[in-house]
């Protein structure tokens, strides 16, 4: 009888992952695993490095989301040399962040996800991606283009670089100012993106009703949720406290100081991944476990904080119980809110006068033996905590990773999404692209998560009580 | 004084006597790739950048430290020369923990524009990684042993320029390194004068300025300049 | 017409250069014309097929299963990219090689020294290899685009001389870093 499925490499995610199935002796589901193969070892390689290079070496941990890195590590860094940072500069981090933010969410919508929606789990897989899409509906994949576009260029013109623009944001602020010309230049394209934002938006929406089936059966399941909100409980991506809710809302801690994290999060280790799970500590393991990102967010604020974006969010929350979203599904509209809401704050961020001011960065010599910086990354919360010697060399480095957050969830959606789904004795790719959509659901990074990346073609393989290898079947 | 005739890539030109073929060369527009030379401090012909092909003879010669010759035939870009130069710079890549992308002088960097210019787009050596000492201790002066291509521009403006010598080489071969005083810690140096001339010279992200950004740190034509103030002061 | 069969490989790197691949934005649309993505992460077949034209590879080789993977890539490719500076020179994905039993000193920190519950290091997952190297190390490549990541414009650039049957011209424009 057949014992295990394996799908590998797990495709149209960030990052290198793969998926075990096993099966009972009857063939059915009994448990399944989200694994990740590779890991590069940031921690380590760190040690001896001046501190003001941390932003740059970590934030090649992932080219997907590297201001995030950027900022919780340019965060931890501000500690180390004990400065508060120049208005302007706080400022220019939000707004470069909300770049990365808009470009993250869009790749992971209309690059990677967005071919499963439009074209449905079972379709073939010639056509199933952001290629097919060009080819079928050039429109939709011109607006992703587009958004993803526009983030990135944020990013550019405030920094000069696209991707690891790793020069500007410095312990103490950032480098230079932002011009009024370039800022102008921003807001000139912002409405473009904010209309192919709404109009997808209402896509989406109307879509929904085509997938009950998916936002019930796509990882639907209580947890417990992790993010940092503003004082006021709003929608916050660059600072703020950390809060803690379980599944019916209720609150299991507030207000928690995110550097002293240490205090209440806590890193498990299991044999067969390279990603660690982190938990709540009175809580333990895996009771402790929560889900950050998007839906966590959203699930744990109050409000966005914008006009549109708090509109959507109502809506957002008719899918919930008691006002909590459970399915994995519907991260994808927590991402368009999120985009949404970026470009609101984006906006306003470029109208105002102080975002403009000359004086960016406060220069400071290192004064604390240790530093933590946290900030939201597309994917959830990020945290960095760096020792140094009395000089400043690095001599200790421990991250948390965004996506790691949501490894127990992981494993909970693909268990739950193959007990519902895959068929041992009737196996058929879609089954299997179900497995790997709840995946891409959380949208994981998983260059972040190992530090690295990886990936490598094989198959499903089919594997009898004994373990003999029975059908291998190739996509 | 005695000029010199000869021809750089069969232009004719004429130098006065004991001229380098490095300065005729650029005297005349002729550019020559160069990264241990500095104006205004003494040629070391360390690098070996400059090579160029002298007519008669079937070696190569460094234009920095080769004077001119009456009726001498220089080439300076041919197929071997070109070969060469990168492979000097594929030698340099290798030799220590020359990651441009997390480098303090990413940008700002002589020895990786012009990698870029030479089309060096890959290393051919397997890299070296010795583990060097980075000093840290110095108000704002900072040097990273894993970045230094051994050029000496750091120890020649020190000496030469600002007249102290703090900046010395330690042991040799591939474990040869540049020390502050007698192998001293940098916040120690009591010849150093914290003049910043060798931070400025440094093609690379070796020896730097805390915190600033090398694109407007770097300098090197401060050594020439002071070279001809001083010049100027005494005529 | 025939399509230019084109796969596109992630290994050991932060998918900054697929990312920057992205970035040649609008272009993507006309690169879909010409031609076919037979096999990347972007895309879900999930084995390396057969009569690739062109395989662009991002990332160092770190691990047994890239090894692997890379090996059978470069035999099915007619011409292979190195894409970005960890696949041409191992970058920071390969400052782990600095240290002594790099691959075991990267494990160790991580997995028993900053772990709080069963701290132990991965069994069940691919072994790493003890060092990283950069692809033409492992096997012949045809074509280096340096660059941390490498500009989109450079992509572009590169893409559109294979296409066009032409040698890319690197001088001036490859830049590591």
């Amino acid at each position: 009888m057949v014992k295990e499925i394996t799908i590998n490499p797990v495709t149209r995610i960030e990052g290198h992952a793969k998926v075990t199935i096993f099966l009972d002796d009857d063939g059915s589901v009994k448990d399944a695993r989200f694994q990740i193969n590779f890991f590069r070892g940031f921690e380590k390689f760190c040690e001896g490095r001046p501190y003001y290079e941390m932003p740059s070496i970590t934030s090649r941990a992932c080219g997907i989301c590297p201001v995030s890195h950027l900022i919780a590590s340019a965060k931890a860094c501000d500690a180390l040399v004990s400065v508060t940072i120049p208005e302007a500069a706080v400022r220019l981090r939000r707004l470069m962040h909300m770049g990365q933010i808009i470009q993250s969410h869009t790749l992971s919508f209309f690059y990677l996800s967005f071919p499963d929606l439009l074209f449905g789990m079972d379709a073939d897989i010639e056509k199933r991606n952001i290629f097919g899409l060009i080819e079928s509906d050039p429109e939709i994949a011109k607006n992703g283009i587009k958004l993803r576009k526009f983030g990135q260029e944020i990013i550019e013109r405030l920094a000069g670089k696209r991707i690891h623009s790793s020069d500007w944001i410095v312990p103490g602020g950032v480098r230079w100012p932002l011009t009024k010309e370039k800022g102008e230049r921003i807001a000139a394209d912002l409405p473009e993106a904010k209309n192919i934002t709404i109009s997808t938006l209402e896509k989406f929406r109307n879509m929904l009703q085509r997938f009950d089936e998916e936002i019930e059966h796509l990882g639907n399941f209580p947890s417990n949720y992790m993010g940092l909100i503003t004082p006021d409980g709003e929608l916050e991506h660059y600072d703020g406290l950390l809060k803690i809710i379980d599944y019916q809302g209720e609150v299991i801690a507030d207000s928690l100081d995110p550097t002293k994290y240490k205090e209440f999060i806590a890193e498990a280790v299991e044999p067969w991944s390279y990603m660690k799970f982190p938990y709540y500590k009175p809580l333990g393991y895996p009771g402790g476990s929560y889900r950050v990102g998007p839906l966590a967010r959203l699930n744990i604020a109050k409000r966005c904080g914008t006009p549109l974006a708090d509109e959507e969010i109502k809506e957002f929350r008719k899918f919930g119980k008691n006002g909590i979203v459970e399915s994995s599904f519907l991260y994808h509209y927590a991402r368009l809110i999120e985009i949404l809401f970026c470009l609101e704050r984006a906006e306003e961020i470029l109208s105002e006068p102080e975002t403009y001011a000359d004086r960016v960065w406060a220069k400071a010599e290192v004064s604390r033996s240790e530093g933590i910086g946290v900030a939201e990354a597309p994917r959830g919360t990020l945290i960095h905590h760096y020792k140094v010697d009395e000089n400043g060399l690095i001599t200790w480095v421990n991250l948390i990773i965004a996506t790691g957050h949501n490894n127990v969830a992981f494993n909970r959606a693909v268990t739950e999404v193959a007990k519902k789904y895959v068929n041992a004795k009737k196996l058929t790719e879609g089954m299997l692209n179900r497995v790997e959509a709840v995946i891409r659901a959380y949208d994981p990074c998983l260059s972040c998560a190992s530090h690295s990346f990886g990936s490598r073609g094989i198959d499903f393989e089919l594997y009898d009580a004994d373990g003999r290898l029975i059908d291998r079947n190739s996509r | 004084m005695k000029s010199v005739r000869l021809t750089i890539d069969g232009r004719a030109v004429e130098v006065p006597d004991g001229t380098t073929i490095l300065d005729a060369a650029m005297a005349n527009g002729i550019k020559i790739p160069t990264l241990c030379h500095l104006e205004g401090v003494k040629d070391y012909g360390g690098c070996r950048l400059c090579l160029v092909e002298i007519k008669g003879s079937p070696k190569v010669f460094p234009a920095c430290t080769t004077p001119v010759g009456q009726g001498m035939e220089v080439t300076t870009n041919s197929d071997r020369l070109k070969e060469y130069r990168k492979m000097a710079l594929q030698l340099l890549l290798s030799e220590r923990a020359h990651i441009c992308s997390v480098c303090v002088a990413n940008g700002a960097c002589e020895l990786q524009s012009l990698a870029s210019e030479l089309g060096v787009d890959q290393l051919i050596f397997e890299r070296d990684w010795p583990e060097l000492s980075v000093d840290l201790t110095h108000a704002y002066l900072v040097i990273d042993r894993n970045r230094c291509i051994l050029c000496t521009r750091c120890i020649r403006v020190c000496d030469e320029i600002e007249g102290v010598h703090t900046l010395d080489l330690m042991l040799r071969g591939k474990e040869t390194q540049v020390v502050i005083d007698l192998n001293e810690n940098w916040k120690n140096a009591t010849s150093c004068t914290g003049c910043r001339k060798c931070a400025k010279v440094c093609p690379v992200g070796a020896i730097y300025v805390k915190g600033e950004a090398l694109s407007s740190t770097k300098d090197k034509e401060v050594a020439k300049f002071i070279t001809e103030r001083r010049r100027s002061a005494f005529e | 017409m025939n399509k230019v069969r084109v796969a596109t490989i992630w290994l050991s790197g932060c998918s900054g250069c697929h990312m920057s691949f992205l970035d040649q934005d609008e272009f993507l649309m006309e690169l879909a014309k010409l031609v076919q993505f037979v096999y990347s992460p972007l895309i879900d077949v999930k084995e390396f097929p057969e009569n690739v034209d062109i395989t662009i590879v991002e990332g160092a080789v770190g691990n047994e299963e890239q090894l692997e993977l890379i090996e059978v890539a470069r035999k099915r490719t007619k011409q292979l990219i190195a894409l970005g500076d960890c696949a041409v020179h191992g970058n920071v994905t390969s400052l782990r090689n600095a240290l002594r039993e790099g691959d075991q000193a990267v494990l160790k920190r991580a997995y028993l020294e900053l772990a709080d519950t069963t701290p132990q290091i991965p069994s069940e997952v691919t072994p790493l290899l003890k060092k990283a190297h950069p692809l033409h190390e492992i096997v012949e490549v045809d074509h280096f685009i340096p660059g941390c990541p490498p500009p989109a414009s450079l992509i572009t650039y590169v893409l559109t001389e294979l296409l066009a049957g032409r040698k890319p011209e690197m001088e001036g424009k490859a830049k590591f870093g």
